[in-house]
C-alpha cells in the first residue's frame, strides 16, 4: 500500500530527484547568471533537485534553496546504486501488436541486437510509416499552432 | 574491426577478390583494386540514398512495427517536419515513426527516416525534449552519417562493380546484403565524433525551430540517471557515448548557443495530450 501511494504521487514529489554537483557551482537566488549568490557549493555536494527554467534548476542545497547551473549537475546519487532494471524484458513476455493493438503472447519482443540481426522488410508497417508523414505546409501550420517562431541560428564552427 | 561482421557476411559476394592474401597481389589485381576502389567511392545519388534508406527501413519496422496510436505518429511526424524545414536538406521526404519497443533508443535512416522508440518517448516530458532527440537524428542524416558508414563497410569487402550493383540493382543478392549490413549497423553504432556533431547540430536545429535549446541536455540528464546495465538502455548505450560525456561536450561547446535560446517553448501540454495514448 505504502508503494501504491508513492508511485501515484511521484509527480507531485516535487524534490525527489537526488543530484549531485559535477563542479564548484553558485547557488543563485534566481534562475539568472547576475542574480544574487546565496552559497558557494563545491564539486561532489548532494542536492536535492526541482524543476528546470532554461539551463537552470531549482535545488535545496546545504539548507540553501535557489538555482544552479543545469549542466553542472548530474542526477543520480552517486553514494548510492543507480536505479535497477526496469524488467522490460519479462513485461514484454506480452507484446503488443502494432497493427491492432492487442495483447498477444509472442515471446520477448522489442528492438535489441537479436531484432536488428534478424529483421525482415515489413512492407505493410512501411506503408503506415508513408500515410503518416506531414508535408512540409502542415508542419508550419502545427508550428503556427504551438507559436513557434523560426529563428536563424548558425552550427557551431 | 567494425567492418568484419560485413566480411564474413559478403565474403560469397566477392569470391575472385584475393586482396587479403598477400602472396596472391600482383600488379594487374593492385591496379583493378584501385580502380574498384574508385567507382565505389563514388557518391551515392539523393535518389540512390532515399531508396537505400526506404529499404532499411523496411527492415527496421519489420524488425518492430510502429506503434497503433495514429495521433501520435502524426503529431511525431508534425514535429520533425518542421525541425527538418530549418535546415539544408529540407526537400528530402521526411518521415517519422515511433516503433513498439520497450528499449531506449532512436534510429536515423539515410534519405530522411527517423525513429524513435515507445521506450524514449516515455522518457521526455515536453515537445522541447521531442525536437532535441529528433533534431539529434535528422543532424545524422544531413550530415550522412549512416550513409557514409554503410560505404566505408561496403568497400571494405565487395568490390567496386558489386558495391555499385548493390546500389543501382535492388533486385541483387548484394543489395540484400548491403541492406543487412546497413540494418545491423544500428547495433554497432557510429564513430563517437558523429554523435558528438550531431548533439551539437540538434541544438541548433531545435532552436531554429523555436524550441528550448536545453530539450537534448535534459534528455540526456534523464538518461545519465540510468543504470547502464539496465536492459532498456543496454544498446542505446553501447552504440552511443555515456550521456554524462555528451553532457560535457555540450557545456564546452555549445553553452553560448544553449542560453541565448533557453527561454524559448517546451511545449510540455502539447507533448502529453498528443502523446498521452502511448505513455
Amino acid at each position: 500500500m505504502k508503494l501504491l501511494l508513492a508511485v501515484l504521487f511521484l509527480p507531485l514529489l516535487a524534490w525527489a530527484e537526488p543530484a549531485t554537483t559535477i563542479r564548484a557551482a553558485e547557488l543563485k537566488k534566481e534562475p539568472a547568471i547576475d542574480a544574487e549568490t546565496l552559497i558557494e557549493l563545491p564539486e561532489n555536494t548532494a542536492v536535492d533537485a526541482a524543476e528546470r527554467k532554461g539551463g537552470w534548476v531549482r535545488v535545496k542545497a546545504r539548507g540553501s534553496e535557489g538555482w544552479l547551473k543545469m549542466l553542472s549537475l548530474r542526477y543520480g546519487n552517486p553514494a548510492s546504486a543507480k536505479k535497477g532494471d526496469t524488467g522490460i524484458s519479462q513485461m514484454f513476455n506480452v507484446a503488443r501488436t502494432g497493427s491492432s493493438g492487442t495483447q498477444v503472447t509472442t515471446g520477448v519482443r522489442g528492438l535489441d541486437e537479436k531484432e536488428l540481426a534478424n529483421a525482415q522488410p515489413n512492407a505493410s508497417e512501411l506503408a503506415k510509416l508513408d500515410k503518416f508523414a506531414a508535408d512540409a505546409d502542415g508542419a508550419a501550420r502545427f508550428a503556427a499552432n504551438g507559436k513557434l517562431g523560426a529563428k536563424t541560428v548558425d552550427y557551431p564552427k | 574491426m567494425k567492418a568484419l561482421p560485413l566480411l564474413a557476411a559478403l565474403a560469397l559476394a566477392a569470391p575472385a577478390q584475393a586482396q587479403f592474401n598477400l602472396r596472391d597481389l600482383n600488379v594487374n589485381r593492385l591496379v583493378e583494386t584501385v580502380k574498384n576502389v574508385g567507382k565505389a567511392t563514388r557518391e551515392p545519388t539523393q535518389e540512390e540514398e532515399i531508396a537505400l534508406g526506404r529499404d532499411v527501413a523496411a527492415r527496421l519496422v519489420g524488425a518492430a512495427p510502429l506503434v497503433a496510436d495514429a495521433r501520435a505518429q502524426r503529431y511525431v511526424n508534425h514535429v520533425g517536419r518542421w525541425l527538418a524545414s530549418q535546415t539544408e536538406r529540407a526537400d528530402l521526404p521526411w518521415k517519422f515513426g515511433v516503433l513498439e519497443a520497450p528499449q531506449i533508443n532512436a534510429f536515423a535512416v539515410p534519405g530522411g527516416t527517423v525513429f524513435i522508440t515507445r521506450g524514449l518517448l516515455e522518457k521526455m516530458g515536453s515537445e522541447a525534449e521531442l525536437a532535441g532527440v529528433l533534431g539529434h537524428e535528422i543532424a545524422h542524416v544531413l550530415r550522412k552519417h549512416h550513409l557514409k558508414a554503410i560505404q566505408k563497410g561496403a568497400l571494405a569487402s565487395l568490390s567496386g562493380d558489386v558495391a555499385g550493383a548493390a546500389l543501382t540493382n535492388v533486385n541483387s543478392e548484394a543489395r540484400h546484403k548491403l541492406v543487412a549490413f546497413g540494418t545491423e549497423m544500428y547495433s554497432r553504432g557510429l564513430d563517437k565524433g558523429d554523435e558528438l556533431e550531431a548533439d551539437r547540430l540538434g541544438v541548433v536545429i531545435a532552436a531554429r525551430a523555436g524550441y528550448d535549446a536545453y530539450g537534448l541536455p535534459s534528455v540526456l540528464q534523464t538518461l545519465q540517471a540510468m543504470n547502464a546495465a539496465d536492459s532498456a538502455v543496454a544498446l542505446m548505450f553501447k552504440t552511443h557515448p555515456a550521456p554524462g560525456e555528451r553532457l560535457d561536450q555540450l557545456g564546452k561547446k555549445m553553452q553560448p548557443t544553449l542560453d541565448a535560446y533557453s527561454d524559448q517553448a517546451q511545449l510540455q501540454q502539447r507533448f502529453l495530450a498528443e502523446t498521452k495514448a502511448s505513455r
